[in-house]
């Protein structure tokens, strides 16, 4: 991603992604092995702006954290991170322990696997993952952290016979994605409806009993670019094939899609299939239809801007502007740098909302976007609470869904499938209802006419 | 006091802190009446802030400047916080992470500082511009000070670093004297305009409520306060200079400020407790009024205001409720007497750190609890559980984010960083949200439910098992 500076940054570091995605899974416990304070970071900064609270590391207060001083920066921290590794197994109960380290102790030059490699030989499960900030983003740190698993798992160095119906969900970032415990239970519950078990790996009860299934999975479903690296290492690793969607599942259409992609390397019964999404399509068709009222008096058709991370972007924009008639206007990435893939990514989003009046921004930088939603001229803002200034600058509604998220609470709800699409016309919605432009401002009809 | 150096020296050296101790209470205060106080170390730790976290915070009170944030982009992580503030909290700080990568921490970041530093003041054109020194940065030593001295000199305004590093200091409090330290340095006008009638009222983090309700009472007493460096204004912090007096209201993160301030300014600083319950705040002010002419002046102010509160004391909710606290050393030990007033029994406390600027009130809990012991700990939940499972208090107060681990334990819990405690209106806050906790604890009973993280092999030890003596 981005190695600009950047106001207000809407991701940590790789250290942090590394903690919130090894405590999304139930009884596997991170060791933090840095300088005191990464941990709060984590604690204050990432913890209640992102949504769901992993259970598994006991809602993210306290982590087991080494909080190396001085003397360590001076002569090395690993005689700590030592102490610290074989006090944690007889302080907390886990399955597994996961030593992250940061950027001090990565500076010094610890050697962190040996010290791992001593603790097993000691008995005690443990691996570690190599995660200091200057490594990489929040995003980077998700991947980081799942490489250490599936390359140290004892569980996962096998050879394996896929079963036919099981597929891994890759690409949902915890903590990152707000939504992510809801978006991996409604991915999950869809694809359970077409007969697709899917190991979604996080969140909840999800513990090492569902990552040893990993080599058993059919196919492995990409739903962010995120999820990619997992994937090809899990090819080279397993033969698993793999497929990548193009943004998250929103409404029956993008779910028929899911689930028609899957269904190529699934043996999977086509008739079937397609009577199930015909009649969740009708009775979408008909709960959609109920919004008529609504629709007209609140004005719900608004040229829109969005800005946040190119998965859930894509699946709101293919969503609302192919069952809702919504415009979008703008669209700024956060998650993609601009460069010379991005014209790919361009051309991708062009393509999911199905018209080339939408102009795509790379950007993370608070002051930058601003700039770029100043001159848009939207009537609807999706965005992440730090829009907040610019929306009541600018006197448009904005829902935040992007993380952070501050002004609303979210234990596991999603705006994936049929349901999470409903919920997000609700939202929309209630944007407009609480905002106070919804008659057509008079200054934008002259502006317009003029 | 030394201000030659780009930073204070570590605040162990300088006032004897310690981070971690769980014993008597006598034993301490004896280590401190003598010489030497021995550091102790933690041979098992959990999360825990750094002086960054302090420093940050700090410097976010000013509305008008601007923070880059020199290191990684995590070390930004926990001022989004910072940006979604309510804007009547006034701490709606403007923040820029330099986002340093691999080959600029090896290879050096101060093009990168400089163009960031750049690229913002012509953006948004702040008043002053503090560069926050992270971990990364103050390992490889880069250097901030000639980028600072150069950039100043060409944008023309202040640009002041804060030599933080994740490491210094044990204890995160470090971090605000490092601010302070700068900020006295950099932004005190080198000539003194006339001595003005204002008094500095000194707060880094209190709740706007609380500094409002500390002015209230300046006001009422005939002075003009001057609120700093909290939801403040660079003009604001230079005015200090010429203040008649400065007073904190939390002494253990403004003494340094209050001392430069006394040094290089001549501002007398008062020492006095946080007025947290009524007798403390009554010595408050009669500190104020001893100190400004107006000794008669604050015994009325406090007569008056004395007589809601009593309404309030003799209605409490925690008559008889056996009471924890786990807090930082200045607000612990002044919730503590706010506690006994309410009439409920202290059963122990832990605070955050101890040093030197606590000995007073940690004498005047010794006099009150004297078989009580003292626990010393910074987000250490898993020492606070195993104690607090054998104390068994009928009420937690705490300000961690492992209060949720404490309630696990069937504990009626207060999480008293969002309730204003401050004056005479502190006492009725305090009390109706002390009452609420303890009146439903139907979300504490399910929480009693879940499974505890820690293992009932730990449980069973010693608490104090993980605090060893540091060997030097």
């Amino acid at each position: 991603m981005n190695n600009h500076y950047i106001e207000h940054s809407r991701s940590g570091c790789a250290l942090l992604g590394a903690l919130a995605t090894i405590a999304a899974i139930n009884r596997v416990v991170p060791v933090v092995h840095s300088t005191a304070g990464c941990s709060i970071q984590y604690q204050e900064g990432i913890v209640p702006f992102g949504g769901s609270t992993p259970s598994g590391a006991q809602w993210g207060a306290p982590l087991s954290s080494s909080n190396i001083s001085q003397k360590h920066v001076v002569f090395g921290g690993g005689s700590r991170l030592r102490e610290q590794l074989k006090n944690t197994v007889k302080v907390v109960s886990a399955d597994l322990f996961v030593v992250l380290t940061g950027c001090a102790t990565e500076m010094v030059g610890d050697d962190i696997r040996a010290m791992t490699k001593e603790g097993r030989e000691q008995g005690f499960p443990v691996i570690c993952a190599n995660t200091p900030g200057f490594g990489g983003s929040f995003h980077r740190g998700y991947q980081q952290a799942i490489r250490a698993l599936i390359e140290q798992l004892p569980e996962l160095q096998v050879e394996a016979t896929p079963r036919n119906s099981l597929v891994n969900i890759w690409g949902v970032v915890p903590q990152q994605d707000a939504f992510w415990y809801g978006h991996l239970q409604q991915i999950e519950a869809l694809l359970d409806e077409s007969g697709i078990v899917a190991n979604t790996l996080f969140g909840g009860e999800r513990g090492l009993k569902e990552w040893k299934d990993i080599p058993y999975a059919a196919l492995n479903v990409v739903v962010s670019q995120w999820g990619r690296e997992t994937a090809i290492l899990l090819e080279q690793k397993y033969g698993t094939p793999w497929i990548e969607v193009a943004g998250l599942p929103i409404g029956p259409l993008a779910t028929d899609r899911l689930i028609q992609a899957i269904a190529n390397y699934l043996p999977l019964d086509a008739d079937a299939l397609q009577s199930i999404q015909q009649r969740k399509q009708q009775q979408f068709s008909r709960t959609l239809a109920t919004l008529g009222p609504v629709y007209y008096r609140i004005g719900l058709q608004r040229e829109f801007a969005i800005v946040g991370e190119l998965s859930l972007v894509s699946g709101v924009v293919y969503f609302l502007a192919h069952s809702l008639g919504l415009i979008p206007k703008l669209a700024i990435i956060t998650d993609v740098r601009a460069d010379e893939h991005s014209e790919a990514v361009t051309t991708s989003l062009i393509g999911v909302a199905g018209s080339s009046d939408i102009s795509v921004e790379y950007s993370e930088d608070a002051g930058e976007i601003r700039d770029l939603l100043r001159s848009s001229d939207a009537e609807l803002l999706i965005g992440s609470s730090l829009e907040r200034e610019i929306a009541e600058e600018l006197n448009v509604p904005l829902l935040a869904i992007f993380f952070p998220v501050a002004d609303s609470l979210i234990l596991n709800r999603g705006y994936l499938g049929d349901s999470g699409a409903l919920a997000l016309i609700e939202d929309i919605g209630g944007a407009i209802l609480r905002s106070s432009r919804s008659a057509v401002s008079v200054d934008r009809v002259a502006q317009c006419a003029g | 006091m030394n201000l030659s150096g780009r930073s204070p020296a570590s605040r162990e050296k300088r006032l004897d802190t310690l981070s971690a101790y769980l014993g008597e209470t006598s034993a301490l205060l004896k280590e401190y009446e003598s010489t030497e106080v021995d550091q102790r170390i933690r041979t098992f730790s959990q999360s825990t802030p750094d002086d960054v976290l302090s420093a940050l915070k700090l410097l976010a009170g000013f509305r008008d400047a601007m923070t880059i944030i020199h290191g990684p982009r995590g070390c930004a992580a926990s001022s989004v916080q910072l940006a979604l503030a309510p804007a009547q909290e006034g701490r709606r700080g403007r923040w820029i992470v330099t986002n340093l990568n691999q080959r600029e921490t090896i290879m050096g970041s101060d093009n990168k500082l400089r163009e960031t530093v750049k690229a913002n003041y012509s953006r948004y054109a702040p008043k002053a511009i503090f560069i926050v020194a992270t971990p990364a940065v103050s390992i490889n030593n880069d250097d901030i000070q000639s980028v600072a001295n150069e950039l100043s000199d060409e944008l023309g305004v202040p640009i002041i670093p804060a030599y933080t590093s994740g490491f210094a200091s044990k204890a995160s409090v470090h971090g605000n004297d490092v601010a302070a330290h700068s900020l006295i340095k950099q932004l005190l006008p080198s000539t003194r305009g006339e001595r003005g009638e204002h008094v500095n009222l000194l707060s880094t983090t209190e709740l706007a409520s609380d500094c409002h309700e500390a002015e209230r009472l300046l006001v009422a007493l005939g002075l003009e306060s001057n609120t700093l460096p909290n939801a403040t204004s660079i003009e604001v912090f230079r005015r200090a200079a010429e203040a008649r007096l400065s007073v904190p209201l939390d002494y253990e993160a403004t003494t340094y400020l209050g001392n430069a301030l006394q040094e290089l300014a001549q501002v007398p600083y008062l020492t006095l407790p946080r007025p947290i319950g009524v007798v403390a705040t009554k010595q408050w002010l009669s500190g104020i009024g001893a100190a400004t002419d107006r000794v008669q002046e604050a015994l009325h102010l406090h007569i008056r205001e004395t007589v809601a509160a009593t309404a309030i004391l003799q209605s409490s909710p925690l008559r008889g409720v056996r009471v924890y606290l786990s807090l930082s050393p200045s607000t612990a030990l002044g919730v503590l007497d706010l506690v006994q007033e309410l009439g409920g029994e202290i059963v122990g406390i832990t605070v955050e750190h101890l040093d030197r600027l606590s000995l007073e009130g940690l004498r005047h809990y010794q006099q009150k609890a004297s078989a009580l012991h003292i626990h010393i700990g910074h987000g250490q939940g898993f020492e606070e559980v195993n104690l607090l499972r054998r104390i068994k208090p009928g009420l937690y107060v705490g300000s961690g984010s492992h209060i949720t681990q404490i309630a696990q334990l069937g504990i009626p819990s207060l999480y008293l960083p969002r309730i204003p405690i401050i004056g005479y209106r502190g006492v009725v806050s305090f009390a109706r949200e002390a009452s609420k906790v303890l009146r439903n604890q139907s979300f504490v009973a399910n929480l009693a439910k879940q499974d505890s993280v820690y293992l009932a092999s730990w449980l069973q030890r010693s608490p104090n098992w993980h605090i060893k003596q540091e060997v030097k």
